[in-house]
């Protein structure tokens, strides 16, 4: 019994991997293509590194590869300061754009448009849009080369779509934990399909100013199926002021 | 920490290569009339799923959100009016409001006196609900994100979608119904089909915060608005044609109008209608937008006041 039930679920393996990489929605170019609603359930924002839980977070086993992050020095004294004041410094908590990568494991959903020439991504929190460039741009460069998400430049390798990151801010963290970046920092992210619907997104990060040597996350990103889902604006950096309009009409005494 | 400004710059300072094909001006240039276009056919250029290829760099063409029912007549009481004094009111674009015939919104009392009100209090706003949300860096919602700014449309199977200068738009065609009712958006909530030349959008869920210009007119959150963007059928143009039904502001149904053009490399690269800059594929100049809503909604107050950087 035991061995007919291990055949068994060895031919599903064998065959769901057989025939995964045909089965992935494709452009009519024959790239895969990513259009959709996608969301990590992962616990990446809380801290990209190993943590027991918190009074702020849920525990967590991290998703940086050798699970620490190689911090300078200098840096990881910022880091943890960082860290100590997290409630009040977080750019999240302004609602403000999340930036690269993570937008991606935020866990808010986000929509990808996709067309031969770029991909186009719609973060639900802050509304935030990004562009990836996907017919042979370079960076800019020049006097365009600060952005909160950066500038995207991707390739296909395969049916591995490869996007170098450049040109950022530093403004943004990458989670609640106050782990950060400069504006030398670069990404090179790897999406690619393990199923129809979920994507396996790794990046390697690179910072000269803030990190010893570059490294790297993995997560997993679940296609939304829910029926009717859509994406809900979270504009939360508007909720200072919002109550004052429109105008009311006079309350009736 | 990049700003509106800063991005005009950067769109200006063109490597070499780019300013052989890219014209820029510092004019910002609007036209005194409306074009005439009829709902019909349409016989330009589809998309691989069907719909009209409408894709690309759009501006309105008559005025921005300084003056809702006189587009190019500058905001009353501004005081500091152009040097130029204006000359009378035919010689300038019409109304927005082209139903009903006098051009106005037509008001319930409070509600016209809550305009006036706020367009009173608007060059020297001593209370909270007299800064113009935008001013904030609040999304500009619908409608007036059609009249601040060009902005890019990029269609796929299922989606229109408006990249503002100042928020997004993801206008659904697969029929899916609208959302909650008690759920207000900044850029509402919108449904979408093709009938013809014309996109039609039912676009409810609004909630209205973003106000329609500095004159301060506005709906309520119960505003139910249809949208009707007919294109013209050489893919240059398209008129925005849009009913405003919402009881609890107004008197009656009304309609707006706002005139766009799109806007190609063979325009001049003013800093408004047309904010792009030049990259290059081989030997192709490709035209690009940089990311907008992220750089104006985060900084404090806006282009108007720029935060300045610790650095």
């Amino acid at each position: 019994m035991t061995r007919k039930l291990l055949a068994f679920a060895l031919l599903a393996f064998v065959a769901s991997h057989t025939f995964a990489a045909d089965k992935i929605p494709r452009l009519s170019n024959g790239k895969p293509d990513f259009s959709g609603i996608w969301q990590t359930t992962s616990a990446a924002d809380y801290d990209l590194e190993p943590h027991a839980a918190r009074q702020d977070a849920p525990p967590g086993a991290g998703i940086v590869a050798g699970n620490v992050i190689p911090y300078l020095p200098a840096a990881l004294e910022q880091k943890k300061k960082n860290f100590a004041n997290r409630a009040k410094d977080d750019p999240a908590l302004k609602g403000w754009t999340l930036g690269v990568p993570r937008g991606i494991y935020y866990p808010e959903p986000f929509q990808i448009f996709q067309r031969q020439r770029d991909l186009t991504l719609v973060h639900q929190f802050g509304h935030s849009v990004r562009t990836i460039h996907t017919n042979g741009t370079p960076h800019p460069g020049g006097d365009r080369n600060q952005f909160w998400l950066g500038d995207s430049r991707g390739k296909w390798e395969g049916d591995t779509l490869v996007v170098d990151v450049a040109d950022f801010n530093d403004e943004t963290w990458l989670d609640r934990a106050g782990n950060y970046h400069s504006e030398a920092f670069h990404v090179v992210e790897r999406w690619k399909y393990l199923d129809a619907n979920t994507i396996e997104y790794t990046a390697r990060l690179e910072d000269k100013e803030v990190y010893s040597k570059p490294w790297d996350i993995s997560v997993i990103l679940h296609r939304h199926r829910e029926k009717n889902f859509q994406l809900i604006e979270d504009y939360r950096f508007t909720l200072d002021y919002e109550q004052h309009y429109p105008p009311k009409p006079p309350v009736a005494k | 920490m990049k700003t509106t400004a800063s991005l005009l710059i950067a769109a200006l300072a063109l490597p070499a290569y780019a300013q052989q094909t890219l014209k820029t001006t510092e004019r910002i240039s609007f036209e005194p009339t409306y074009t005439q276009i009829a709902s019909g056919k349409w016989t330009g250029k589809r998309l691989p799923d069907g719909q009209p290829d409408v894709e690309g760099h759009w501006s309105n063409t008559v005025g921005n959100h300084n003056n809702w029912t006189d587009p190019q007549g500058g905001i009353p009481g501004d005081p500091a009016p152009p040097r130029k004094p204006l000359g009378p009111r035919e010689e300038r674009a019409p109304s927005r409001v082209t139903d009903p015939v006098d051009g106005q919104v037509p008001f319930q009392p409070w509600a016209k006196a809550a305009q006036e009100d706020f367009l009173k209090n608007f060059h020297n706003p001593t209370q909270p609900q007299y800064i113009e949300p935008l001013a904030r860096c609040a999304p500009a919602g619908v409608p007036k994100s059609l009249i601040w700014h060009g902005y890019e449309i990029r269609q796929y199977p299922g989606y229109v979608v408006f990249l503002f200068n100042s928020g997004t738009r993801i206008i659904h065609l697969d029929g899916k119904p609208h959302l909650p009712a008690n759920i207000k958006l900044w850029n509402a909530d919108s449904r979408g089909h093709w009938e013809g030349n014309t996109l039609v959008v039912d676009v409810t869920n609004n909630n209205s915060k973003a106000l329609f210009g500095r004159t301060g007119e506005f709906a309520s959150e119960n505003v139910h608005i249809t949208e009707r963007y007919i294109f013209s059928p050489d893919g240059q143009r398209y008129n925005y044609v849009a009913t405003f039904d919402d009881p609890s502001v107004y008197t009656r149904k009304w309609t707006a109008t706002i005139p766009a053009k799109r806007r190609t490399g063979k325009d001049a690269v003013d800093g408004w209608h047309y904010e792009v800059a030049l990259n290059k594929s081989g030997n192709q100049t490709v035209i690009e937008r940089d990311e907008r809503i992220s750089t104006e909604n985060n900084i404090g107050f806006g282009h108007v006041a720029v935060t300045p950087s610790a650095r």
